[in-house]
């Protein structure tokens, strides 16, 4: 699959999202609109659109928050800076972006950001700290290339719409449990709204998981091997953040996906159903063979020490 | 009536082939143009520094001319090239030289603990590294260029539209390995 052809795809997902978010906004209000009257129902549908195009504006800066990313200046870690910096330059983009630092021991990266002039790497201190440098300018490729490909516009919009269809339900069962013209008997429309706001999260979580690729973490891994001329160098980055067990602190579902790896191991409090339909990015040791099988060469079972 | 037809669809629809298979040249072609461009900020960033480079290691190593006037020929002949083949060539004397000057500054030890030795040792090395990852872009941008215009069907009108294979940049054996600026200690 090309560049270009990423870029296509990634296009024609994104206006799927944003028409599947519409879609559900207007339908959730519409079946609103039993228990709210016609005007409150109206309210609903451009509060929810109004939201989604401010989440959409300020998505870089909610995921920053969410995932607790603050900006490096380059005088911070000038080595790190330079490779983004190369990095950028190899893989073609216009502007290198900027880097942001997340306070965690968990080996792990992101980029995310709605617009090409908000978008940044992040990466966390633990990656900072184990990884030698072929392997960060490896993970670094792989961020690179999903900016490149336009992954990182279509994760973040659905990251954040549907951050606001799980608000929407949430505030959906509050109304059907606790809202409501009181009365001990319970109003057949609080059960509508209920079933509603059952209704809408999965349906976002699917949602979410129609909008990603499958293939987009062996696209991206191929593509970072590309750039770099170094598919070693990318599947010992990959071994050895699968060799590392611990856990991001701040990733949740909202934000799992945008990782180079699954933050978390598990999903919590979910069944294996949902921990099926929550699985955000094939096994590394699927991803590291695919590297290997391109590459032509076999991988130690362990790296070197850093 | 039925001929007319068929053949005006024919026609339209090769049109709208040609468009599209015109229009993806000029794409690749320009992302050639902005590779190209990439490689020029960096070498030209690099041909700023080495006057300065040469003025350091000057002052502690004054008799050293043979080596400051090689580096100046070869910054020259690298300002002058004009074709990315060229500039290849220029760069990879250029690099000679380069390693020739970090040669001589090995004998200096005062040379080599200066602050501003040491600021324009880490400058050439970053932009050393800068250049050969513009030249990674560069080269596959190249050959995704010369590819499209050499293979069936674009081959049929490129020559013709005025679309010529472009050179690559210095294509070496291994495009990994910086100016040799480090030194063991």
């Amino acid at each position: 699959m090309t560049l270009q052809q990423q870029i296509r795809a990634n296009r024609r997902r994104t206006a799927f999202v944003v028409f599947a978010f519409v879609v559900l906004i207007v339908v959730f209000a519409a079946a609103s609109a039993v228990f709210v009257g016609r005007t409150g129902a109206i309210g609903l549908l451009a509060f929810g659109l109004a939201y989604g195009v401010f989440a959409w504006w300020n998505a870089g800066r909610m995921i920053g928050s969410l995932t607790h990313a603050t900006p490096l200046q380059k005088s911070d870690d000038p080595d790190l800076y330079r490779l983004v910096e190369n990095v950028s330059i190899a893989a073609g983009l216009p502007v290198t972006p900027p880097v942001y630092l997340v306070d965690d021991p968990a080996p792990n990266a992101f980029a995310a950001g709605s617009r090409p002039s908000t978008v940044y790497v992040g990466v966390t201190s633990g990656l900072r700290r184990l990884m030698p440098t072929r392997e960060l300018e490896a993970v670094l490729a792989h961020e690179i290339a999903h900016i490149r490909n336009r992954d990182v516009r279509l994760m973040t919009l659905a990251a954040v719409l549907v951050g606001v269809i799980a608000m929407l339900s949430d505030f959906a069962f509050r109304m059907a449990f606790f809202g409501g013209r009181g009365g001990r008997d319970r109003n057949p429309l609080q059960i509508v709204a209920a079933i509603v706001a059952l209704v809408l999260a999965p349906i976002a979580a699917l949602l979410l998981q129609m909008a990603l690729s499958r293939r987009r973490e062996f696209l991206a891994d191929a593509d970072a091997a590309a750039i770099l001329n170094d598919p070693e160098a990318m599947a010992l980055a990959l071994r050895r953040l699968q060799l590392d067990p611990s856990e991001v602190a701040y990733a949740d579902r909202a934000t799992a996906h945008l990782f180079i790896e699954s933050p978390t191991r598990s999903v919590k409090g979910a069944g294996n159903f949902l921990a099926g339909l929550f699985q955000t990015h094939p096994p590394l040791e699927d991803r590291i063979r695919a590297l290997e099988e391109a590459g032509g060469f076999r991988l130690e079972a362990l790296p070197g020490p850093a | 009536m039925t001929w007319a037809l068929v053949i005006g669809v024919v026609i339209v629809v090769l049109l709208l082939a040609g468009v599209y298979l015109y229009n993806r040249i000029v794409r690749l072609r320009n992302e050639v143009d902005t590779g190209w461009s990439n490689i020029d900020v960096q070498l030209k960033r690099r041909n700023d520094l080495i006057p300065n480079l040469v003025e350091a290691v000057k002052g502690y190593a004054a008799h050293e001319r043979g080596v400051f006037e090689e580096v100046t020929r070869a910054r020259a002949a690298m300002a002058q090239a004009s074709t990315p083949g060229e500039a290849g060539a220029a760069d990879s004397f250029l690099e000679q030289a380069l390693g020739r000057l970090f040669a001589v500054a090995e004998a200096y030890p005062d040379l080599k603990a200066s602050t501003n030795f040491l600021q324009l040792q880490s400058d050439l090395t970053d932009t050393e590294d800068k250049i050969a990852a513009a030249r990674r872009y560069y080269n596959s941008t190249v050959q995704a260029y010369n590819t499209a215009i050499q293979t069936f069907p674009s081959l049929l009108f490129a020559g013709a539209a005025g679309f010529r294979a472009r050179e690559f940049f210095a294509a070496e054996a291994d495009d990994r390995a910086p100016v040799a600026v480090s030194f063991p200690s």
